[in-house]
C-alpha cells in the first residue's frame, strides 16, 4: 500500500487524480476495512495536516456564509462558539458522533462523504440548506448536500474530487436549529433514527418557515416535504404536523437496531422534538448542545446539560 | 450500616501496571520463533462433514502445522456429559465449532491457510427452539447421546435435568386463595470481556507451558491433560494480567488446540481472538431461558405453593452447564419461605453456541422472571411489593424452598436498607418509578490451597493457586495474611495465576476466592504466626501463648515494653528453621435439606447464602420506550466485608452489567442458529457514561459457615437482582409487564403502547 502525506491541497488533488483515496480521521475507512465492508485502498493520501482544510469561518465574509473546512473535527464543531450561536443543530449532531476519540479525529468532511444514512451531521446540514465544496485538478464546484447523497456509501462526486469545505447559508433573524436522535446509550452510539430542524419564527411566535431532515429512515438523509403546511402554526401544532409528515414520508428498513414500524413511529417523535427545540432556540431560549443531553432524550439524563460527563461529573 | 472489618485502604498490587499500560496481557507476549494460530470454523450451525482436506493448506508458504480431529488423541470430554471433542468429528453442531487449526509464520499466512482448507458439508436441520427441541419428534443435536459417558439425568435433547420437590403443590394450589401463572422468556447474552482471549504455548521436551487468558488455570490444565493425555506435572498454565472475564473465560477452551499446534510445529504458537471470535467460538454464553411459573397465595398474601418449569438453552455442548437446571430452579423458587414447591428444569441441547457460566449463571434471568411474578402476586392481593416481600422472605430460623433452615441471614435487613436508600414511597414524576427486587446466590464451598513464607528480611510472600479476573479478589489475601502475622498488607507480595507454583484452586469463578483461598491463606499464615510466637517466646523469655503479633512487632501481652520486631525474628529464622506455612482448611459442609431432588447437582443446599435487595429508580420515555436508570440502591448481605473498596467495586460492576442485561444486551439469532450481532456496534454494552449513581449498603451479617471472619462471596450477587428491579420499575410506569429480556426500547414501547391502547395506563 502507498501512503502519502499531502504537502499542499494541490499535491493531494494530484494524487487523487492518479487514483489515491483521501484519509483524514480514518474513523470510517479503517473500521470499515476491519469489518470487511471494503478493503483499504491501494493508495492513500493523508489530508489531515492541510491547514487550509482545518479552519472555520463563522460568517465573517460578505454574504455571511459559514464555511467549515472538511478536516475540522466533530469535537471542534461541537465546541465552536459561532456554530453554537448560528447553527446549533450542527453542533448537536457533531457532539453526538461516536465516542470522544471518534469526535477528536473524525471530520465533518469524512462524515458527509461516507454517505451513511445514519450520519449525525447530515440532517442538520440538509435542514440548514448547506452545500459542499469539492475540488479536483479540474477545478472546484459547489454542490447542495441534497444533491450529494445517492445511497448508502454513494455520492454524486467523482473519484478524483475531494471535499474541501462545507458552506452553510447564514440563518436569518429569529431562526435557529436543533438535531435530536434516538439512541440506546449515551456514548459509542449510532442513530437509530434522528431528525434535524431549522425554524424561523414570525413576531407572533408562529412558524414562518421550517425545514426538517431525517436520519436513518431511508437510503439517504431525506428532507421532509410539504412543510408549507406548518407555516403560521404555533410551535406545538407545527411539531405535531411535522411528526405526522416525517412518519408518513420515512421509508425505513428493519434491522438489528429497530423494526421499520418502530423507526417510522420514533422518527416522528424525534422530528417533533427537533422542531420544538429549534423553535425555543429561535425564540431566544438557550438550550445547551446537544439537545439529547439537555432535554434528556434517548439515554441522556434529564436536566443534564453537560455533554460527555458521567453522572458523577467525571469528564470523558 | 457496617462497612466491613477492614480499615486499611491499600493500592491494588496490579493497579499501577494496568493503569500505566506497563502490565502485560497474554496477547502482548512474544517468544523467539513464535508462530500464529488461526482456526477454521464450521460457520454453519448443524451439518454433516462431507469432506475435510487440509493438504493444500499444509503446503502453503509459512505454514508449519495444520491439525484436525485426526491429529489429536481420541478423547471425548465434558463435565457431566462427555459430549465434546477438541475438533469437530463427523458433525458440526454450532457455527463457532473448530474444524481445523493452523500455525504459520504470520497471522495473515495462518488465516489464508485456514481459509484454504477444503471443508464441504451437508446441512442438517438447525435445532434452535428449546420448546420444540424437547418434543420427541425433534431431530437430535447429538444422535449418539445415549452412548456418551454421563453423570446427569438426561433425555431427548436434554443434557441435564433437575427437580426440586417440597411438600404437596397439587393440594396446596387447589386450596389456595389466589393462583397466578406467568411466563417469561430471556434472550441469550454474552460476558464480553474487553480483552479477547489469547493463548500462547511453548514446549520444552515433554513439558508444555501455556500462557492463557483464562479465569480458571487449573481447569484449563485439567482439560489439556485429559485431551492430550498428559500428567498434570507436565502441563503448566500461567495467566498474565487478565483483561476481564465475567465468567466468559471460565472453563477449558483452546489451550489444548494451541499446545497441539506448538507440538506439531515444534515452535511456540500464539492464538489471539478477534472480537467476533470472542462472541462466537467459546463454550460460554449466558443461556437463553423460557420460564413458566405458578404461585398460590393464601388470603393474607403468603405464598403457599409454587410450581415452575424452566427450559435452558444449552447450545451444542454441555460445557459447565450440568448444574444450571438446579440453580435455575432455586432462582425460580426465590428466597422465600414456600412450604410446597415443585420445579423442574432442563438444559436443552440446540445448535446455538454452548452456554456456560457467565457471572451468576441463570440467576439474573431467573430472578427477573420470579421477581416480576412477585410484583404480579403483590398486585393481585393488593399488597405493596415491598410489604409482600417482607411477608414472604426467608429469615433466620425460617425454612426455604428446598427445605433448608437458615442461620443468621440478612435479607430483611437488605430490604430495609435498599428501600430507605431509594426513598421508596415518595412521590415521583408520572414517568418515573422505583422498582424493587430481591435476589440470592450460593457461596461455593470447595477445596483450595496456599503457601505463605516470610523471607529473611521480614517481607512476606503468598504463593497461591488463586486467580483473579480483574476483581482484585486476590489482593484481599494480603490483608488476611497480614492480620494473622502482625504485618501490613503492603509487606506481602503475591505469586498467583500459575499452576506450577500454587496449590489447586477453582479459579476466578463462583465468587469463591476470598471464602476458600482466604481460608487457605489464613491456615498457612497461622502456621507462620505459631512459629513467630515460638521464636519470640524464646527471645523474650515468655510463653508462646502470651505473645501477640501486631504492627510488625511480637509483644508479650500486657507487657508492651517486652517486644521484638518481626523482621528480627525473620532474620533469626533465616539462619535456622525457615518461616514456611501451607494451608487448605476443610471446606464448609453443605447444609441438610428436606426437598427431594431428581438429578441433584448439589445446588439446592446452599452454604452461606448471599442475599440482596436492589431498589432502582427508572424513567421511561413512553414515546420511544427508552428507559433511563436514574439511581440504584443496592443492599447486600455478603457476610462480613473484609475489603470494603474491593466489595464496592464488585457491586458497581455487577450493577452496571445487570443494567446491560436488563436494557440493551441481547444476542440475536437468525433462524439457522447464527448470531447476528457478534460485535460491539450491535451488541449494546452499557458504557461508563450510562452509569447511574449507585449507593451501596452491606448489611454485614457474619456467616457462621462462610469464609474467613464470616465472609461470603460478592462477585456475582450484584447483577442477580438488577434486571428484576428495573423490570418492576418499568412495569409501574408503563402499566404493563415486559415478558422478554432484554427490555429493549422497542419492546418497552410495544408494551407501553399496548397498555395505552387498552386504556390500562
Amino acid at each position: 500500500m502507498q501512503f502519502v502525506i499531502a504537502e499542499t491541497l494541490e499535491h493531494a488533488l494530484e494524487l487523487m487524480a492518479s487514483g489515491s483515496r483521501p484519509i483524514a480521521g480514518g474513523t470510517d475507512l479503517v473500521v470499515g476495512a476491519r469489518q470487511g465492508k471494503e478493503p483499504l485502498p491501494d493508495a492513500l493520501v493523508a489530508i489531515d495536516r492541510l491547514g487550509v482544510l482545518a479552519s472555520i469561518d463563522g460568517g465573517t465574509g460578505e454574504d455571511g456564509e459559514i464555511v467549515i473546512g472538511a478536516c475540522v473535527s466533530h469535537a471542534t464543531i461541537a465546541g465552536h462558539g459561532d456554530i453554537i450561536d448560528l447553527v446549533p443543530g450542527l453542533a448537536d449532531g457533531s457532539s453526538l458522533v461516536g465516542s470522544p476519540a471518534t469526535r477528536h479525529v473524525g471530520t465533518i468532511g469524512g462524515n458527509i462523504m461516507n454517505a451513511s444514512p445514519a450520519m449525525d451531521t447530515g440532517a442538520p446540514l440538509l435542514a440548514a440548506g448547506a452545500a459542499v465544496e469539492v475540488a479536483s485538478t479540474r477545478g472546484s464546484r459547489l454542490l447542495a448536500v441534497a444533491d450529494l447523497w445517492l445511497g448508502p456509501g454513494q455520492t454524486s462526486v467523482d473519484s478524483d474530487e475531494l471535499c474541501v469545505a462545507v458552506h452553510i447559508p447564514r440563518p436569518g433573524p429569529r431562526t435557529s436549529s436543533a438535531y435530536v436522535r434516538l439512541e440506546y446509550r449515551r456514548t459509542m452510539e449510532i442513530a437509530v433514527v434522528g431528525a434535524g430542524a431549522q425554524v424561523s419564527l414570525s413576531d407572533d411566535g408562529s412558524v414562518a418557515s421550517a425545514s426538517v431532515a431525517l436520519t436513518a429512515v431511508a437510503p439517504v438523509i431525506i428532507a421532509v416535504q410539504g412543510l408549507s403546511e406548518v407555516v403560521g402554526l404555533q410551535p406545538g401544532e407545527a411539531a405535531r404536523t411535522v411528526a405526522r409528515l416525517a412518519s408518513e414520508q420515512s421509508r425505513p428498513i428493519s434491522d438489528l437496531r429497530a423494526s421499520d414500524r418502530y423507526r417510522r413511529h420514533t422518527v416522528g417523535v424525534m422530528a417533533s422534538r427537533a422542531v420544538l427545540a429549534a423553535c425555543r432556540r429561535a425564540a431566544g431560549e438557550e438550550i445547551a448542545v446537544p439537545v439529547n443531553r439537555s432535554e434528556g432524550i434517548g439515554a441522556g439524563y434529564p436536566g443534564d446539560a453537560v455533554a460527555n460527563t458521567t453522572a458523577d461529573g467525571v469528564e470523558l | 450500616m457496617q462497612q466491613g472489618s477492614g480499615t486499611t485502604k491499600f493500592v491494588r498490587a496490579d493497579g499501577p501496571d494496568k493503569v500505566t499500560g506497563s502490565g502485560r496481557y497474554a496477547a502482548d507476549m512474544v517468544l523467539p520463533g513464535m508462530l500464529f494460530a488461526a482456526f477454521r470454523y464450521a460457520e454453519v450451525s448443524h451439518a454433516r462433514i462431507v469432506e475435510l482436506d487440509v493438504e493444500a493448506a499444509r503446503s502453503m508458504p509459512g505454514v508449519l502445522a495444520v491439525l484436525t480431529d485426526d491429529d489429536v488423541p481420541d478423547v471425548r470430554y465434558g463435565a457431566g456429559v462427555a459430549d465434546r471433542t477438541l475438533f469437530a468429528r463427523g458433525v458440526v453442531r454450532f457455527e463457532g465449532e473448530v474444524v481445523a487449526a493452523v500455525a504459520a509464520t504470520t497471522p495473515e499466512a495462518a488465516r489464508s491457510a485456514a481459509d484454504a482448507i477444503v471443508f464441504e458439508y451437508e446441512e442438517l436441520p438447525a435445532i434452535v427452539d428449546v420448546e420444540q427441541a424437547i418434543e420427541p419428534v425433534s431431530p437430535l443435536v447429538h444422535a449418539g447421546w445415549e452412548d456418551y459417558e454421563a453423570s446427569t439425568e438426561r433425555g431427548h435433547n436434554v443434557a441435564s435435568y433437575s427437580s426440586i420437590t417440597l411438600g404437596d403443590t397439587d393440594t396446596a394450589l387447589a386450596a389456595a386463595h389466589t393462583v397466578v401463572t406467568s411466563r417469561y422468556v430471556a434472550d441469550a447474552s454474552h460476558a464480553v470481556p474487553i480483552e479477547p482471549r489469547a493463548v500462547l504455548a511453548q514446549w520444552e521436551g515433554d513439558k508444555v507451558t501455556i500462557w492463557s487468558s483464562t479465569q480458571v488455570p487449573f481447569d484449563a490444565q485439567a482439560g489439556v491433560c485429559e485431551t492430550l493425555e498428559m500428567p498434570a506435572n507436565r502441563v503448566r498454565v500461567v495467566v498474565p494480567h487478565l483483561g476481564g472475564g465475567f465468567g466468559g473465560k471460565c472453563g477449558f477452551h483452546f489451550e489444548a488446540h494451541v499446545a497441539a499446534l506448538a507440538r506439531a510445529a515444534r515452535r511456540p504458537v500464539k492464538l489471539v481472538f478477534t472480537r467476533r471470535e470472542e462472541f462466537t467460538a467459546p463454550d460460554r454464553r449466558r443461556e437463553g431461558m423460557v420460564i413458566e411459573l405458578t404461585s398460590g397465595l393464601d388470603a393474607d398474601g403468603r405464598i403457599v405453593a409454587r410450581t415452575g418449569e424452566v427450559l435452558i438453552d444449552c447450545g451444542a455442548y454441555i460445557a459447565d452447564g450440568a448444574f444450571f437446571p438446579q440453580v435455575a430452579s432455586m432462582h425460580i423458587a426465590g428466597p422465600y419461605s414456600i412450604p410446597n414447591v415443585s420445579i423442574e428444569a432442563s438444559l436443552v441441547y440446540t445448535n446455538h453456541q454452548p452456554s456456560g457460566s457467565v457471572r451468576a449463571p441463570t440467576a439474573p434471568q431467573g430472578c427477573w422472571a420470579v421477581e416480576s411474578h412477585t410484583d404480579e402476586l403483590a398486585e393481585t392481593v393488593g399488597l405493596d411489593p415491598v410489604e409482600f416481600r417482607r411477608l414472604n422472605a426467608v429469615r433466620e430460623g425460617a425454612t426455604g424452598p428446598s427445605g433448608q433452615v437458615y442461620g443468621p441471614i440478612g435479607l430483611l435487613d437488605c430490604i430495609d436498607a435498599a428501600v430507605a436508600s431509594a426513598s421508596y414511597g415518595t412521590d415521583l414524576a408520572a414517568d418515573e418509578a422505583v422498582g424493587v427486587a430481591v435476589g440470592w446466590w450460593p457461596t461455593f464451598a470447595v477445596p483450595s490451597g496456599a503457601y505463605v513464607k516470610i523471607n529473611g528480611d521480614g517481607s512476606g510472600q503468598i504463593i497461591t493457586g488463586a486467580q483473579e479476573c480483574g476483581t482484585g479478589s486476590v489482593m484481599t489475601l494480603c490483608q488476611l495474611a497480614a492480620e494473622e502475622v502482625g504485618l501490613n498488607p503492603e509487606d506481602f507480595q503475591l505469586v498467583y495465576q500459575d499452576t506450577a507454583a500454587g496449590p489447586w484452586d477453582m479459579g476466578a469463578t463462583g465468587s469463591q476466592t476470598l471464602v476458600n483461598n482466604g481460608r487457605a491463606v489464613v491456615a498457612a499464615s497461622q502456621q507462620i504466626a505459631d512459629a513467630l510466637k515460638k521464636l519470640a517466646a524464646d527471645q523474650l523469655e515468655a510463653s508462646p501463648d502470651d505473645i501477640e503479633l501486631l504492627e510488625g512487632q511480637a509483644r508479650v501481652v500486657g507487657t508492651p515494653a517486652a517486644s521484638i520486631a518481626i523482621g528480627e525474628l525473620a532474620a533469626i529464622a533465616a539462619g535456622g528453621e525457615l518461616l514456611l506455612g501451607h494451608g487448605s482448611g476443610p471446606p464448609p459442609v453443605a447444609p441438610e435439606i428436606s426437598a427431594t431432588c431428581v438429578g441433584d447437582q448439589g445446588m439446592a443446599a446452599w452454604v452461606a447464602p448471599q442475599f440482596s435487595c436492589h431498589a432502582i429508580r427508572v424513567k421511561v420515555d413512553r414515546d420511544t420506550g427508552v428507559v433511563r436508570v436514574l439511581s440504584v440502591a443496592a443492599a447486600h448481605d455478603s457476610g462480613t466485608i473484609i475489603n470494603p473498596m474491593g466489595a464496592q467495586g464488585q457491586v458497581h460492576g455487577g450493577v452496571l452489567m445487570g443494567i446491560g442485561q436488563a436494557l440493551s444486551e441481547g444476542t440475536v439469532y437468525d433462524d439457522r442458529g447464527n448470531q447476528m450481532n457478534p460485535g460491539l456496534l450491535e451488541y449494546k454494552l452499557q458504557t461508563i457514561a450510562d452509569a447511574p449513581p449507585i449507593s451501596i449498603d452491606f448489611v454485614g451479617v457474619a456467616a457462621p459457615d462462610g469464609g474467613p471472619r464470616g465472609s461470603k462471596g460478592i462477585a456475582e450477587a450484584p447483577n442477580v437482582a438488577t434486571a428484576a428491579a428495573i423490570a418492576n420499575g418499568i412495569a409501574k410506569v408503563v402499566g404493563a409487564r415486559l415478558t422478554q429480556l432484554p427490555m429493549k426500547p422497542e419492546r418497552v414501547w410495544e408494551a407501553s403502547s399496548g397498555a395505552a391502547e387498552a386504556g390500562g395506563r
